[in-house]
C-alpha cells in the first residue's frame, strides 16, 4: 500500500483583486472582485514507503500547496488525500506524530529562546521517551555539527545553523513521512551539500518517506531517483529522473573547440548551432546521428577539442516548463 | 501534562527575555492605577459618600480593578491574530497539540505573573495612600466572588479568542480590537469606575452586554452590594455568556482553520 496517495486533488484559492492606491481600496470595499486561483488543479500520484521523491516546479507552481494539503494544513477544494492511511485534514494525533513539515522560509523554532527549549517542548508534545530523545538529539546534533549552538538564542544563529536546528526539531520524533519545502533555500554551496548529504543519509537509515520540493536542480539531481514536475497546478512529468532525459531530450550536445577560424554557415549542416563564438561552438544534434555528426565534424573542420554530452537536466526541465521542444 | 509545564517554562523565559518590556508595562499599570486612586480621592475631598459609594468602598473597587485587570482582562491569545495573519499559526497546527489549551496555558502563566506584580503594586500604593480595604461581609460572598472571577476569566479568554479568530477573515483585526478593547470593553466592564454611577438607562443597556460580568459584578459582590438572589442571577448570566462565546469561538475557529491559507511559500 502506498504511504502517500493523492487522487484528483484540487485546491483553489479565492483572492480579491485590488486596484492600486486609495481609490482602489475604497472601490474594493464596495465591489470586491473575487478570482479563483487554481493553486493545485487535479493532480494524482502515489508514493511508496521509503521513497525520496523530488517535487519540482517554478515559483507558484503548487508545490507548497500540495505539501500543505498532505500535512493537513489546507483543506482541499476537492479530491482525496491519504497519508499513512489517514486523512491529513483530520489532524489526528497519531497522524501528526508520524509526519513533519519543514519549510525553509518559515521559522518553527521559538525565536527568542535557545533551540534546546524548542526541542524540549517537542519532546513533551510528541511524547518522545527520554532515552530515545537523548539518543536522537545526540545523533542529529553530531551529524549536523550544531552541538555547540543549542544554547544560543535562535535569532542570533546564522541562517545555516538555524536551518539545521529547524531540521532537528522536525526530526526528533522520528517521523515516518517527511515533507521538506525548500530545505536548502538561502544556504551557501557548502551548506547545501551538507544538507543534501544529511537528507540522503537520513532517508537511507530510517527508511522514511521523503517528499522534497526545491527549485535547485542540484538538490533533486543528487537526492532523488524519482521526480514529479509540476507547473501551474498540473503535473507535467512523474517518473524516474533518468527517464526524463530519454523522454524529452532526443538531442545530444556537441561542444567543439576549433583550432582555426571556420565558416559558421557550414556548421549548420552538422546540426543546430546553439552558440558560435570562435573558437568555441555548441551544436545540438539528433541523438541517433550524434556519432556520425561528430565524425563528420572531425573530418571537415579543424577541431582542437570535441565532447559529446547529454543535454543538461536543468535545461531539459527548464524547457519542459516553457513548453518548448527540448533541443 | 508535562507538555504544559514546558509551555509555562517557555512563556516565563520569554518574559525574562523582554524584561524591559515587562517592566515598562507594569509601570504603566502602576501609573494608571495610582492616577485613578488620586482622581477619586480628589473627587471625594472631605465627603465620605458619593453616588452610593463610601470612600473606602470606591477605593477598594479601584484596587479590585487593578487586581482583576491582571487576572481577567489579560490574555495572550491577542497574539493569535498576528499568528494567523503572518502564517505563523502553521507551526502550531502541525503539532499534536490543542490550540485552545496552548493559549490557555500561556494565559495562566501570564496571569500568575500579573497577580504577583499586582499584589506588590497594591501594597506600594496603599502605603502611599492611607486607607483600609473593604473585605467581603461573609464567606458566601467571597466564594461567589471567586466563582464569578473564574467564570469571567474564561469568558474573557473565549471573547478574546473569538476576536482573534476574526483575523481569518478581516485584515484589520487590530482596529476592531482597539475599538472593542479600549473604548467599549474596559468602560463597560467597569474598569474605570463602577458602571452604576452612570445614568440608569445607560446602565440597563450595559447590563445586556457581557462586559460588566468581567470586572464590575465580581467587585459588586466583593463589596457586598448584591443580594444572594442577584448573585445567583449574575452567575447564571455570566455562565450563559461563557457558553455563548465558547461556542462562537470554537465554531469560528473550525471554520477559520478551513479557510486558512497557511500563507507564505
Amino acid at each position: 500500500m502506498p504511504i502517500i496517495e493523492i487522487k484528483h486533488l484540487k485546491k483553489y484559492y479565492q483572492v480579491h483583486k485590488k486596484e492600486p492606491g486609495l481609490a482602489g481600496s475604497i472601490k474594493s470595499l464596495f465591489n470586491r472582485k473575487y478570482e479563483d486561483v487554481k493553486a493545485v488543479d487535479n493532480i494524482s500520484f502515489e508514493i511508496e514507503e521509503g521513497e525520496l521523491v523530488g517535487f519540482i516546479g517554478p515559483n507558484g507552481a503548487g508545490k507548497t500547496t500540495t505539501l500543505k494539503c498532505l500535512s493537513g494544513l489546507l483543506y482541499p477544494t476537492s479530491g482525496g488525500v491519504s497519508v499513512l492511511g489517514f486523512n491529513p485534514w483530520d489532524r489526528k494525533y497519531p497522524f501528526l506524530k508520524q509526519i513533519s513539515l519543514v519549510m525553509g522560509q518559515k521559522n518553527q523554532l521559538w525565536w527568542d529562546l535557545p533551540a534546546i527549549e524548542s526541542f524540549i517542548l517537542n519532546r513533551e508534545i510528541y511524547e518522545i521517551p527520554k532515552e530515545q530523545y537523548e539518543k536522537t538529539l545526540d545523533e542529529l546534533t553530531t551529524l549536523l555539527e550544531v552541538k555547540d549552538v543549542l544554547k544560543i538564542q535562535v535569532r542570533k544563529l546564522s541562517l545555516g545553523q538555524r536551518m539545521k536546528c529547524e531540521l532537528i526539531a522536525a526530526l526528533l520524533h522520528s517521523p515516518k513521512v517527511l515533507f521538506l519545502d525548500e530545505p536548502t533555500i538561502g544556504l551557501d554551496v557548502v551548506m547545501q551539500k551538507k544538507m543534501r548529504d544529511f537528507i540522503k543519509e537520513y532517508n537511507r537509515r530510517n527508511k522514511s518517506t521523503i517528499l522534497l520540493t526545491s527549485h535547485y536542480m542540484g538538490d533533486v539531481k543528487e537526492l532523488c531517483k524519482r521526480i514529479i514536475i509540476i507547473d501551474k497546478g498540473k503535473i507535467l512529468f512523474d517518473g524516474l529522473l533518468s527517464e526524463i532525459v530519454e523522454k524529452y531530450a532526443d538531442h545530444k550536445v556537441l561542444s567543439v573547440v576549433f583550432s582555426k577560424e571556420i565558416d559558421a554557415k557550414k556548421l549548420e549542416e552538422i546540426g543546430e548551432v546553439r552558440e558560435y563564438n570562435y573558437p568555441k561552438a555548441v551544436i545540438y544534434v539528433k541523438r541517433e546521428v550524434s556519432s556520425v555528426a561528430s565524425a563528420e565534424l572531425l573530418q571537415h573542420f579543424p577541431v582542437a577539442d570535441l565532447t559529446l554530452e547529454e543535454v543538461p537536466i536543468d535545461q531539459i526541465i527548464r524547457e519542459v516548463f516553457t513548453g518548448k521542444d527540448v533541443a | 501534562m508535562s507538555k504544559y509545564l514546558q509551555i509555562i517554562r517557555i512563556t516565563f523565559q520569554e518574559y525574562f527575555e523582554y524584561r524591559l518590556n515587562f517592566v515598562m508595562w507594569r509601570f504603566r499599570n502602576l501609573i494608571s492605577f495610582l492616577t485613578l486612586i488620586i482622581f477619586w480621592l480628589a473627587i471625594y475631598g472631605e465627603k465620605d459618600k458619593i453616588l452610593d459609594y463610601q470612600r473606602s468602598q470606591l477605593l477598594t473597587y479601584v484596587i479590585g480593578v487593578a487586581f482583576l485587570r491582571g487576572i481577567v482582562l489579560a490574555s495572550r491569545s491577542v497574539d493569535l491574530a498576528g499568528q494567523i495573519r503572518s502564517g505563523e499559526l502553521t507551526k502550531l497546527l502541525l503539532q499534536p497539540l490543542k490550540i485552545f489549551n496552548f493559549w490557555f496555558i500561556r494565559d495562566l502563566t501570564d496571569k500568575a505573573l500579573n497577580i504577583f506584580f499586582a499584589t506588590i503594586e497594591i501594597i506600594i500604593v496603599s502605603k502611599i495612600v492611607n486607607f483600609s480595604l473593604v473585605l467581603p461581609k461573609n464567606s458566601t460572598d467571597f466564594v461567589i466572588f471567586v466563582v464569578l472571577v473564574i467564570l469571567s476569566t474564561l469568558l474573557y479568554f473565549y471573547l478574546s479568542f473569538f476576536i482573534s479568530v476574526l483575523a481569518f477573515w478581516t485584515e484589520d483585526v487590530w482596529a476592531t480590537r482597539w475599538l472593542l478593547g479600549i473604548v467599549l470593553l474596559e468602560l463597560f466592564a467597569g474598569a474605570y469606575f463602577p458602571i452604576d454611577i452612570l445614568p440608569s438607562w445607560l446602565v440597563r443597556i450595559i447590563y445586556w452586554t457581557p462586559f460588566p460580568y468581567l470586572v464590575f459584578f465580581p467587585l459588586k459582590i466583593w463589596l457586598g452590594q448584591a443580594s444572594i438572589n442577584m448573585s445567583i442571577k449574575i452567575i447564571l448570566i455570566s455562565f450563559c455568556w461563557l457558553i455563548f462565546f465558547f461556542v462562537l469561538a470554537s465554531v469560528l475557529w473550525k471554520k477559520g482553520v478551513k479557510n486558512y491559507g497557511a500563507f507564505g511559500g
